[in-house]
């Protein structure tokens, strides 16, 4: 299963993209309807040819429909486990689905300089700066982790696929501003950091 | 005294979490696996971010990239053995 969509009208083909080459398809649980590929059981470990498929499964079924990503490795046995699964989650997924309709994900990383002594007094005030003029186009945004000592700022956005072009100039006017600052700009991505969908997980609900 | 209550116990199948100096060995041990899990997985993450902003080369990435990988996969399979299960003198297996 690599994500989910809002139920279309009749059952959709994605093209022999998914594991193992296998057919991507839609299945359909009243609201909703789970992209799925029929492959055979096995452990989905970090295969980084796997995680790849997924990814891009996943990408590509973000250009036409609004998506819930789910995690990469989740697999059923058959079709009744994924109809329990679906029926058990469906409230959790509505209500997932009304925060990301018609968003995307964007990440913004911005790394200080190598000798960042000029950067020392205003830190704070270039990440407030920053952070201010993103959330006034974002819905929502995720703080992640600072992985290396010269991040000053590792977030993920949501965003009105809308206000796309917006938040692009402004992350482009900020770099240009803080101009030492070195700024990664990517996606748009999947909602991944704004859905957390664990089906049949060990919590109550199957999906949270 | 608490290793030799701890021994003693041990010996006839008894352990008593949070009392047990082993156990609290163990979750030090296991702590300090999954921190040094963790800082492979972030030193790999920014050697990527490094790259494809252009602080360092090709050569560079590909070179920090294999010994990252190395060391995360060793780290790994410390994970995966498992050394927390331990075995009963007189009973069978069980995981901590």
């Amino acid at each position: 299963m690599y994500c989910i969509i809002r139920s279309p009208e009749e059952k959709i083909s994605f093209g022999s993209i998914g594991f193992d080459g296998g057919e991507v398809y839609t299945l359909d649980y009243n609201d909703f309807a789970p992209v799925v590929s029929n492959s055979k059981m096995k452990d989905y470990g970090a295969d980084e040819e796997d995680v790849k498929v997924h990814k891009t499964v996943v990408e590509h079924v973000m250009g036409e429909y609004s998506v819930l990503p789910v995690a990469y490795g989740m697999v059923f046995k058959n079709k009744k486990l994924l109809g329990f699964a679906m029926k058990a989650g469906n409230r959790a997924m509505k209500k997932a689905m009304n925060s990301v309709d018609g968003k995307v994900e964007l990440g913004v990383k911005v790394l200080l300089p190598q000798s960042s002594k000029d950067f020392n007094g205003k830190m704070d005030e270039c990440r407030s700066e920053m952070m201010r003029c993103f959330l006034g186009i974002a819905a929502d945004s995720r703080s992640l982790k600072l992985f290396s000592d010269r991040l000053l700022l590792n977030a993920s956005f949501l965003v009105d696929w809308d206000k796309l072009d917006e938040f692009s100039d402004c992350v482009g006017r900020l770099a240009g501003e803080y101009s030492p600052l070195k700024v990664q700009y990517s996606g748009p991505w999947p909602p991944y950091n704004f859905v957390d969908i664990q089906i049949l997980g060990k919590k109550r609900g199957g999906f949270r | 005294m608490f290793l030799i209550d701890d021994i003693l116990l041990r010996t006839l199948g008894f352990t008593i979490p949070g009392l047990d100096m082993f156990w609290v060995f163990e979750q030090i041990l296991s702590f300090s696996r999954k921190e040094m899990y963790d800082q492979i997985k972030d030193k790999l993450k920014e050697n990527r971010m490094l790259y494809e902003l252009g602080e360092i080369s090709d050569d560079d990435y590909q070179q920090n990239n294999a010994h990252l990988v190395r060391q995360l996969k060793l780290a790994e399979k410390a994970r995966d053995m498992n050394l927390g299960v331990r075995t009963d003198i007189l009973g069978g297996d069980r995981d901590t």
